[in-house]
């Protein structure tokens, strides 16, 4: 079942998506949530769209089943995306000739002002018709109203069930179209994944878990939110977070603070990269560990602020002058964003290198109820570090036999620590000697195949000798793999290669699915096919087919399945 | 324990030119180091890119040798980290009033409490003597363009430092070793944002900018009455660049620090841990 609720951006838009989100959640189902909006502040038109399910869902989906209009603009803007029997309610105060049965004018502002005191209280009105057209029982809906408001008090639990109950007994009188859901039975869905996430929220805890201590950041959309996050829990934490000037000085701070010691990140999309990237190279000249999360968002330049686009891969994986090891990960879902985040802190640290972390809008500002996280249990690894026995003959960059040389602190008694952006000697100190500067060469690539076999190897979905092999990455995972279990249903013989560890590419998997696959097929939201360019580059293999989704909007199952089957034809 | 000079011995060999201001720079540091009761261990050293950069190289203590223009928002990084450090940034004029001017002025801004000094030789010495953001107009090198000279007014790093929140500004001179070390000192120890910038000849490459220019135009602001409690005054001095540069103390003062409106912990932030159980709580604050 999937609802729509457009409008205008600052109508509250949101408001209504998470309440309603908050009510399937409550009442055992999996919810899924996809923001749609202009980069405006108030205006326009914008969508939030909820899918709630009794299995777990991961991605948006095309056909919709009810939508709330909250504006003109939305009465009619999804009408070719509502389902046979699907309902549009909209606010009757709209000058609006309905001229087909789907639609179902409301008084719900009016009600709003009327019975609950405030057009604030549309977002429960709208609930209330919203609910009494698929008839979901309005004493269940009443118990999840009451806990959701309850920390706000009593008045405010009241007003909101009394204004969504005047629209759930208008709706259940009036409304005389025709709807294909009726829950009048429901007792409860199967669910009890209670943890309501977005993708950036994901990775804030997953950092704080990581005991990320400085976070400096620059707003830029779609990253803002995740920045936003860690901030909201800085002073109950002790996490030092500041905005900076611009993102060059944000990445610098970032690698002082862990240049002294302490895990650092800076969250940004790809504009705000592109400036970081000197700070980059300088990350990974002086061996500092630092988490770099990129959201993407379709450029170059400004391009889509607001949308989504994953084409930042090989820019992460090759940007900045000279050749050093970096670590780029892209998590499949919100649950993978937490730990993806945990873990790229983690080999931040053991390898010394700065860890770029690709999410994208669709990720960073979708949400699903997933099953609790335990915080407490997040394994920190800080990688090698010195003993304060090793004083006077500490060295910053000593060689060893996997180039990864202990780390200290510049403030521990007893050794100095000496870093530098030039090519330096042991010490830290610069040189310009032929043979250092090939034994820190070697000491960085030393680290590459050390770093391949801490990555994840990528998931699999399906045999390798299936007719076709679709290798996704990052956040496609959802629609593809949900496209790939009804194509499979449909009768055709589809595999999923899934990565989530890009960069340094690991190629033993790929290998064998190239060999036995009878066809294989990228599927990428960008123009160029980035990952399947990684992958030829490192393996020589080369796709039999590239699909690609460049529109700035997410993939759905519909979409991916179309795009399968004019492979196959 | 106090440090000694030989502590402080170099572990590189100077690949500055003969004559040059930096040897001034150099021994200052050290003498206020050597006469500062401070640990060793607690001092940082955070450098950029040009002559100026290549200090820590020539000193013995920890550092941190970056980019060209950013050594501020390192240090400042750094400083939160861990705030025993005594981090001084040490920068010159093209580093710090060219690409990393911004970050100059919003470090003032935060008043961050680090010292930087600032090598002010009026040329980019390094890549051969273009003219630097602080040459003055007209100063013309065959190294930059357009030929009649440097077609601009010089950045004032003094006054834009007073007027962006710095809390400690001076000028010092390389060939006033007394001076340029008691000012170190205090710029070292004071309590947010503290620059000097350090007058010094590019033998080199500047034919302006001599020993003898500076000798002969240098006075020091303390002897002639200055009040540097004053901002007013410390920018009037600060717009005074004619036949007469003043040097000394232009401005002391004091501002709520950076550490004090971020989320420190009260020992350092690199000891610091992360109430896992009450990081749980805030994550179940979540739950539906």
């Amino acid at each position: 079942m999937t609802f729509n609720i457009g409008g205008m951006a600052g109508q509250g838009i949101d408001t209504i998506g998470g309440l309603l989100a908050k009510v399937f959640v409550k009442t055992g189902f999996y919810t899924f949530t996809v923001k749609d909006f202009e980069s405006r502040i108030r205006g326009g038109y914008n969508f939030t769209q909820i899918r709630v399910s009794d299995a777990p869902v991961h991605c948006p989906v095309d056909d919709i089943d009810l939508i709330v209009a909250l504006s003109k603009d939305a009465i009619t803007g999804k009408r070719d995306q509502l389902v046979d029997d699907g309902v549009i309610i909209y606010d009757d105060r709209f000058d609006f000739e309905p001229d087909e049965e789907c639609y179902f004018p409301a008084p719900l502002s009016k009600t709003a002002k009327e019975v609950g005191g405030s057009t604030r209280m549309t977002n429960a009105a709208a609930l209330g018709a919203l609910l009494s057209v698929i008839r979901f029982p309005f004493d269940l809906a009443r118990q999840v109203l009451t806990d959701i408001f309850t920390r706000k008090g009593e008045r405010v639990v009241e007003d909101n069930v009394r204004v969504a109950q005047a629209l759930y007994d208008y709706t259940a009188e009036r409304f005389s179209g025709r709807c294909r859901h009726n829950l009048s039975m429901l007792k409860g869905g199967p669910s009890t994944d209670r943890l309501l996430l977005t993708g950036n929220e994901a990775v804030a805890f997953g950092a704080m878990a990581a005991n990320v201590k400085w976070v400096a950041s620059y707003p830029m959309s779609p990253s803002t939110s995740a920045f936003i996050e860690v901030v909201s829990h800085a002073r109950d934490l002790k996490i030092a977070t500041l905005q900076p000037e611009d993102e060059i000085a944000a990445l610098c701070m970032s690698i002082g603070a862990s240049y002294g010691g302490v895990r650092s990140m800076v969250t940004t999309s790809g504009g705000g990269f592109s400036l970081m990237v000197e700070a980059l190279g300088l990350a990974a000249m002086t061996e500092t560990p630092v988490v770099i999360y990129n959201a993407q968002r379709p450029g170059p330049s400004t391009g889509l602020p607001t949308r989504t686009e994953q084409s930042d891969l090989l820019f992460s994986a090759f940007a900045s002058q000279g050749e050093f090891p970096r670590i780029v990960l892209a998590p499949k879902d919100i649950l993978d964003a937490f730990h993806t985040t945990v873990r790229g802190f983690n080999l931040a640290d053991q390898f010394q290198v700065p860890v770029i972390i690709l999410g994208d809008q669709y990720l960073a500002d979708s949400a699903a109820n997933i099953a609790p996280l335990d915080v407490t249990s997040v394994e920190i690894d800080r990688g090698k570090l010195a003993r304060p026995a090793d004083g006077d003959e500490y060295m910053r960059y000593r060689l060893t036999d996997d180039g990864i040389s202990p780390r200290a602190f510049p403030g521990d008694e007893g050794v100095f620590v000496v870093s530098s952006g030039n090519t330096h000697l042991e010490d830290g100190h610069i040189t310009e000697d032929p043979k250092i500067r090939n034994a820190m060469v070697e000491k960085f690539m030393k680290k590459a195949p050390a770093i391949r076999e801490a990555l994840k190897p990528p998931l699999l979905t399906g045999r390798a000798d299936s007719k076709m092999c679709l290798v996704t990455w990052g956040s496609t995972w959802g629609a593809v793999s949900e496209a790939a279990e009804k194509l499979n249903k449909s009768g055709l013989s589809i595999s999923h290669l899934h990565f989530t560890d890009l960069y340094p590419l690991r190629t033993g998997l790929l290998n064998e699915f190239f060999a036995k696959a009878e066809r294989v097929v990228s599927v990428e939201q960008n123009a160029t096919s980035q990952f399947a360019s990684l992958v030829t580059m490192e393996t020589g293999l080369r796709f039999d087919h590239h699909i690609n989704k460049y529109d700035g909007r997410p993939m759905t199952p519909h979409w991916v399945m179309q795009m399968v089957e004019e492979v196959i034809a | 324990m106090s440090i000694t000079i030989e502590q402080l011995e170099g572990p590189q060999k100077i690949t500055w030119c003969t004559g040059c201001g930096n040897f001034g720079i150099l021994a200052a540091l050290k003498k206020a180091i050597v006469s500062l009761d401070i640990p060793h261990h607690q001092y940082v050293l955070v450098s950029g890119i040009g002559c100026s950069g290549k200090i820590p190289h020539y000193i013995n203590l920890n550092s941190f040798h970056i980019l060209h223009g950013r050594p501020i928002p390192v240090a400042t990084g750094l400083k939160m980290a861990n705030h025993d450090l005594r981090v001084i940034v040490h920068t010159g004029d093209g580093d710090c009033l060219g690409e990393g001017l911004g970050h100059f002025i919003h470090a003032a801004r935060r008043n961050v409490d680090i010292a930087v000094f600032l090598h002010n030789n009026g040329v980019n010495g390094l890549t051969k003597g273009q003219f630097s953001p602080a040459a003055p107009r007209g100063y013309v090198s065959k190294t930059s363009p357009p030929p009649p000279g440097s077609p601009m007014e010089p950045v004032n790093g003094i006054a834009h430092a007073i007027v962006a929140g710095a809390t400690f500004v001076a000028r010092g001179y390389s060939g006033d070793q007394k001076m340029l070390t008691e000012l170190m000192k205090q710029a070292i120890t004071h309590r947010g944002f503290a620059v000097v910038e350090i007058l010094q000849p590019c033998v080199t490459w500047n034919r302006k900018l001599t020993w003898r220019y500076f000798n002969e135009r240098t006075y020091p602001l303390e002897e002639n009455g200055h009040d540097a409690t004053s901002r007013e005054k410390a920018l009037a001095k600060a717009l005074e660049n004619g036949d007469r540069i003043p040097i000394g103390a232009f401005y002391t003062g004091e501002a709520p620090l950076l550490a004090d409106g971020l989320s420190l912990p009260d020992g350092r932030l690199r000891d610091h841990r992360t109430d896992l159980a009450r990081l749980q709580e805030l994550l179940e604050e979540k739950l539906v």
